[in-house]
């Protein structure tokens, strides 16, 4: 612009020197000086041209940034509107929110997970052909609501032999439990539904691939497994060293009779959903879990419920060092003639290295029955086992082997009467790897007693686990 | 009478459950205590004090895992499932057996540190 203004300048100072000036210096001026004079004017001109070219573009130039500037000022305007409005929709939907505010922190709050495990027995019943016995596919369905609830059920598809009373193979499906946990806080957590019950440890530490002995303690049949009702479960911990306090409370249907009356043939351990259709054809030792999936009701013998609780002591005193002891038992009505069905359980859990564990339950029941009054069928049993790769040899099949042994009795208390069994096992579990297991085990079994024929001879039986 | 029966082997049953609870709170009241307060006589001063820092460290969540996972089951290796998973499993282990929330925290974090992708 300034530029411009003196060029303009300088032609409109030329123009008037030369109208001002004398016509004697006018007449002086050669044609020389003219055509130089005339030439500069020329350049001036055409600089005066480029100039104003330069200015239309730099116009040009700015009009389009008038017009950008313009576009975003109304954007800005847009924009402003849209986070109004959302300011809005945000203070009308907080009015309606729930009352528990979604949980902080980043990741998925929900989560589905399968767990569980799958076995092959192999057996031989002394007296019978070897076959191999079952299949058992038993997953576990957990499903993560949030970080205080979670949904669990464990399931059991059962292959087996009917041999030797009947041909072919029977298919079971067994709901194992189905639980809604809820963590009430750091000590409490509240479960619902069909339960394993915490008498003693064993049923819920009786998976498969868990089980370092492919059958079950013979006295775990006079308790039920599992308990259709609800409960209350923690720890607290004593000091910071992994010392605890465990505890349970439930109340569950509880046992019941399986044709009503308070007969001492007639108890269902598993009875916890109302009188079981057909289960008379059941044996009472083998009468605990859902035994079917058709019921004839779904009503309780009783409206008393059974109730229940396990009190835990848990003392490591160092890393696979430790020793747990326990107290449970439960009692409640169990027919609807006012009669009742207790039990407690004693057990204990001892781990001396990484290499050594011995475990043990004592139980005992309480039965009162229309026929023989108070019965009490009892029992007990100790396992152990040792893992080879304790004596450091450089074999690493060896290694690999951990060997076992276990002794249980029981007694089902029918007095007069009442049978007695005894069983040792001794035998191995070898390890591909820490879920795929390999066991094997030979049972000396002596029983003594009217019911005695309902207990297996002596047998060799071989499982493969995996748990997964 | 059966009733009488029935009354009978609840209050046995209960009393005994309240004489085991007492005696386990005793117990474990005695321990902590005990732990605490008993005087070490035979050991020289530096080594009370070097006994006494030592039992006051807190277990790591490694540790936790060895003292609590290996009981029941063969350890399962971190890198089997994902921090996610990891998650969801240690929910179930918690309730099923009976961990303190904070040693079950700890625990999960040590799992979820080296967890698979």
């Amino acid at each position: 612009m300034k530029k411009r203004s003196l060029i303009v300048s300088a032609v409109a100072a030329g123009c008037a020197l030369g109208v001002a000036l004398p016509r004697q210096a006018w007449a002086a001026v050669s044609d020389e000086d003219f055509n130089a004079l005339k030439s500069m004017v020329q350049k001036l001109g055409d600089q005066v041209q480029k100039l104003e070219q330069v200015h239309e573009q730099d116009q040009q130039v700015h009009q389009q940034d008038q017009q950008k500037i313009q576009q975003l000022q109304q954007q800005v305007g847009e924009t402003q509107q849209i986070a109004t409005n959302a300011v809005q929709k945000a203070e009308a939907a907080a009015q309606l929110q729930p009352v528990h505010a979604l949980p902080p922190g980043a990741g998925a709050t929900h989560n589905f997970q399968l767990a569980g495990d799958a076995e092959t027995v192999f057996g031989r019943i002394q007296g019978q052909h070897s076959a191999f016995a079952q299949a058992d596919f038993a997953p576990i369905f957990l499903y993560r609501a949030n970080d205080n609830i979670l949904f669990e059920a464990g399931f059991d598809f059962l292959l087996s032999n009917n041999a030797p009373t009947a041909p072919g193979t029977a298919y079971g499906f067994d709901l194992s439990f189905a639980t809604i946990d809820y963590l009430v806080n750091d000590y409490m957590t509240f479960v619902a539904g069909n339960m394993l019950l915490p008498l003693g440890t064993y049923s819920e530490r009786s998976a498969g691939w868990l089980n370092k002995i492919p059958d079950n303690p013979l006295p775990r049949g006079l308790l039920p497994g599992t308990g259709l009702g609800a409960q209350l479960r923690g720890a607290v911990p004593i000091g910071d060293q992994g010392q605890m306090l465990t505890y349970s409370a439930y109340g569950v249907n509880g046992p019941s009779s399986v044709d009503g009356t308070g007969n001492s043939g007639s108890l269902d351990l598993g009875g916890n959903v109302g009188v079981l259709s057909g289960a008379t054809s059941y044996p009472r030792q083998y009468g605990y879990g859902l035994t079917g999936t058709t019921f004839s009701t779904l009503g309780n013998l009783n409206s008393n419920p059974s109730g229940g609780g396990r009190l835990g002591w848990f003392i490591p005193w160092k890393p696979h060092y430790d020793l747990e002891v326990g107290v449970s038992g439960q009692s409640g009505q169990w027919n609807n003639l006012g009669e009742q069905w207790s039990a407690v359980v004693l057990d204990a859990a001892l781990h001396v290295s990484p290499y050594v564990e011995i475990k043990g339950e004592y139980i005992n029941t309480w039965v009162d029955t229309a026929d023989l009054g108070g019965i009490r069928p009892n029992g007990w049993w100790v396992q152990a086992g040792y893992k080879l790769s304790g004596l450091n040899l450089d074999f690493p099949l060896i290694n690999n082997v951990e060997l076992v042994g276990r002794y249980d009795r029981s007694d089902d208390g029918l007095v007069p009467g009442n049978t007695k069994t005894e069983r040792y096992t001794a035998g191995f579990v070898y390890y591909f790897s820490n879920t795929l297991l390999f066991e094997g085990d030979y049972e000396w079994l002596h029983s003594v007693g009217p019911a005695s024929n309902i207990f297996p001879n002596n047998e060799m039986l071989f499982q493969v686990s995996y748990g997964f | 009478m059966n009733r009488l029966s029935s009354l009978k082997w609840r209050l046995r049953i209960s009393g005994g459950l309240a004489l085991v609870t007492a005696a386990l709170l005793a117990a474990t009241s005695a321990c902590v205590s005990g732990a605490d307060t008993k005087p070490d006589q035979d050991a020289k001063p530096g080594a009370k004090t070097e006994k006494k820092t030592a039992k006051k460290a807190k277990l790591s969540g490694a540790e936790l895992y060895a003292v609590n996972c290996n009981r029941c089951h063969p350890e399962r290796y971190a890198t089997e499932w994902t921090a996610a998973q990891w998650k969801t499993l240690m929910l179930h282990m918690r309730v099923r057996a009976n961990l303190p929330a904070k040693q079950a925290k700890a625990i999960l974090k040590y799992l979820q540190e080296d967890a698979g992708n």
